[in-house]
């Protein structure tokens, strides 16, 4: 098994030399690709047990699941953000909003990671919050304004030093004077055709009219694809305000996403939306609607330039849906096969907080779309949050797994029946 | 809760002494007002998100005039726009006082030699971004990519300061990151108002 990884790498090496013949290689990864050590041996360990994460296992108890499901705590890891579950089940990456993405092992298999260490820590990151695996074992990473791509790294991540390259280079995933940290945590995944699907945020509440035909050309504010050599770089979906979660449904290849909504137009409006995509270049609304079909007061009465998609599915106004994916496993039962799960991160300045949970979405045969809570509980009495959830995987069992960047961990979902 | 009030209004007064503030708004009320700050700022003021600062221990005079600067368009931010266009002269004193009734300390990671300190920066911010200048803020345990994009708004002009400006207009990226690195790295202690210091009856 590991010749043949290391077999796959060293092609994948030679096929992409141009990654690593940048003029301006950052950091380490001119090393890195030529597979030299840079002398950073030493990894930072996140301890799994404890009263921390004895903690976390009480908050777990008041949350509520349809019958016959359990939660529990997987992992303990800082600042969990999106997650990318290895193709062969070795490891689950996770990134953050700030420097550094988190590999998580569990050895023994029982279901519960048993090491958490930092990936690549040689590596400088600037928020990698948002990592995808393609179906053959290649990495990819999201930063702020770069794409990472690293070869074989269900293997690699064993050492201090992976083998990795640039897929966009430091500054060229957007121009760097429109760089922001809000609405920046990126989200990738590997289409039905090959390609790596990229959402771009657009750094405003609402995007001002200068800024609009700059983002429509760069794809800021919407979804672009590019092949996974670099090449071919296009914009997908337009008129997206900032989408964190996206996902291709297996059945029929379509991207659905997940989109949050303009702030400050009250408690109950705009709703949220979990968006359906059918072909290239669609349109969905920003930033002349601030979600649903709710105008915004900065574009209020003027003409919608595009042919606009309505969501698929309302959600609640500023329950922040994040990360989603299609189950495709069979551990769950019949209603939820097909189904999208996905993360509310919970409102930020609702006068009475709303999210915090774990929903699923049916999706009719007929294309329509129902949501419901599947896991909550994470907002107390006080109306403090215990847990903000922020993506939803699944493993190869037909679990799922939960990110928590408030609590800083890693759930698991499992059915047991009744 | 009296009793609490007190010894807050207490630290309050040793925090206004050493920058010359007097604090202009009312604790408790100001204690209300962060409901609408916590989910990011924490109720304490030590930050819940990366994208936002800690601002426990601030000076009232800085935490007023970044709300005031929101509120007038003067700064801007997705989420702070939306927060400060609603907040009266009244909320933001309390808000501003309860804030910075908290004491902030910091200190060096271990192994970390305090002379390596970013020597542009020490001046205002201090060896552990502890600020040593009221019109500065504290940076201790900030994201360091938190920093790095304030150190970049202020060389594209996005941002302005006076003195940060001036200060961040020639910095490369790489510095940037080397400095806000270093200030990411150190350890941060807050106190609640009234609560004794870390050091207790040492101190």
């Amino acid at each position: 098994m590991k010749t043949t990884l290391i077999g796959a790498a060293a092609a994948a090496v030679l096929a992409m030399p141009a990654f690593a013949q940048g003029a301006d290689v950052p950091d380490n990864l001119e090393k890195l690709g030529n597979f030299q050590t840079t002398g950073t041996t030493e990894f930072t360990y996140v301890p799994q047990e404890g009263a921390f994460a004895d903690g976390i296992r009480k908050t777990l108890e008041r949350i509520t699941l349809p019958e016959g499901f359990r939660i529990g705590l997987y992992a303990v890891v800082p600042d969990a953000r999106h997650m990318a579950v290895g193709p062969q089940g070795i490891v689950t990456f996770v990134g953050t909003r700030k420097d550094k993405v988190w590999a998580v092992t569990d050895r023994n298999k029982d279901r519960v990671a048993d090491e958490v260490k930092d990936f690549a820590p040689s590596l400088k990151f600037a928020i990698p919050n948002g990592p995808c695996f393609s179906k053959d074992g290649f990495l990819y990473i999201a930063e702020q304004n770069r794409v990472l791509l690293f070869p074989a790294a269900e293997f690699f991540y064993e050492s201090p030093d992976v083998a990795a390259f640039n897929l966009v280079k430091q500054g060229e995933l957007i121009p760097p004077e429109e760089e922001s940290y809000n609405h920046t945590a990126r989200v990738c995944r590997i289409g039905p055709d090959g390609k790596i699907y990229i959402s771009l945020g657009q750094p405003f509440n609402v995007a001002p009219p200068e800024k609009l035909d700059l983002y429509r050309e760069v794809g800021i504010g919407g979804i672009i694809r590019m092949n996974t050599d670099g090449t071919g770089r296009e914009v997908y979906t337009y008129g997206i305000r900032n989408s964190v979660g996206h996902d291709f449904d297996p059945e029929t290849g379509d991207l659905w996403f997940t989109d949050n909504q303009v702030d400050g137009m009250g408690d109950d409006i705009p709703p949220g939306e979990l968006n359906h995509q059918t072909e290239m270049g669609q349109h969905f609304g920003a930033p002349w609607y601030g979600g649903g079909d709710v105008r915004t007061n900065e574009y209020a009465g003027q003409d919608v330039p595009y042919d606009v998609v309505m969501p698929a599915v309302e959600m609640t106004a500023h329950a922040a849906d994040l990360g989603m994916t299609f189950y495709s496993g069979s551990m769950f039962p019949e209603e939820y096969r097909g189904a999208i799960f996905s993360a509310q991160h919970g409102s930020w300045n609702r006068t009475t907080p709303v999210g915090a949970r774990v929903m699923v979405t049916h999706v009719a045969e007929d294309g329509t779309a129902t949501s419901e809570p599947f896991a909550e509980g994470w907002i107390d009495g006080n109306g403090e949050y215990l847990g903000r959830p922020v993506d939803v995987a699944q493993l190869r069992d037909g679990s799922i797994l939960v990110s928590d960047d408030l609590a800083g961990a890693i759930y698991r979902i499992w059915y047991e029946g009744m | 809760m009296k009793g609490l009030s007190a010894l807050a209004l207490g630290g309050l007064m040793l925090a206004g002494a050493a920058f010359g503030d007097a604090p202009p708004g009312d604790l408790e009320a100001g204690r209300k007002v962060a409901g609408l700050c916590r989910v990011c700022h924490g109720l304490q003021g030590v930050a819940q998100v990366p994208i936002a600062p800690h601002i426990a221990g601030e000076p009232v005079s800085y935490i007023t005039r970044q709300l005031a600067a929101f509120r007038s368009g003067a700064r801007e931010h997705e989420m702070m726009t939306v927060v400060a266009r609603g907040l009266t002269d009244t909320q933001i004193a309390d808000v501003a006082t309860w804030y910075s009734a908290h004491t902030a300390r910091a200190s060096l990671p271990p192994g970390a030699d305090g002379s390596a300190a970013p020597a542009l920066c020490v001046t205002c911010h201090g060896e552990t971004g502890i600020a040593v200048n009221p019109d500065a803020p504290n940076l201790a345990a900030e994201t360091n990519i938190y920093l790095a994009t304030q150190l970049k708004a202020f060389r594209s002009g996005k941002r302005r300061h006076e003195i940060m400006s001036g200060i961040a207009a020639d910095l490369t990226d790489d510095e940037i990151r080397a400095y806000a690195d270093w200030y990411a790295a150190m350890q941060l202690e807050v106190t609640e108002p009234g609560a004794p210091g870390p050091c207790g009856a040492a101190c």
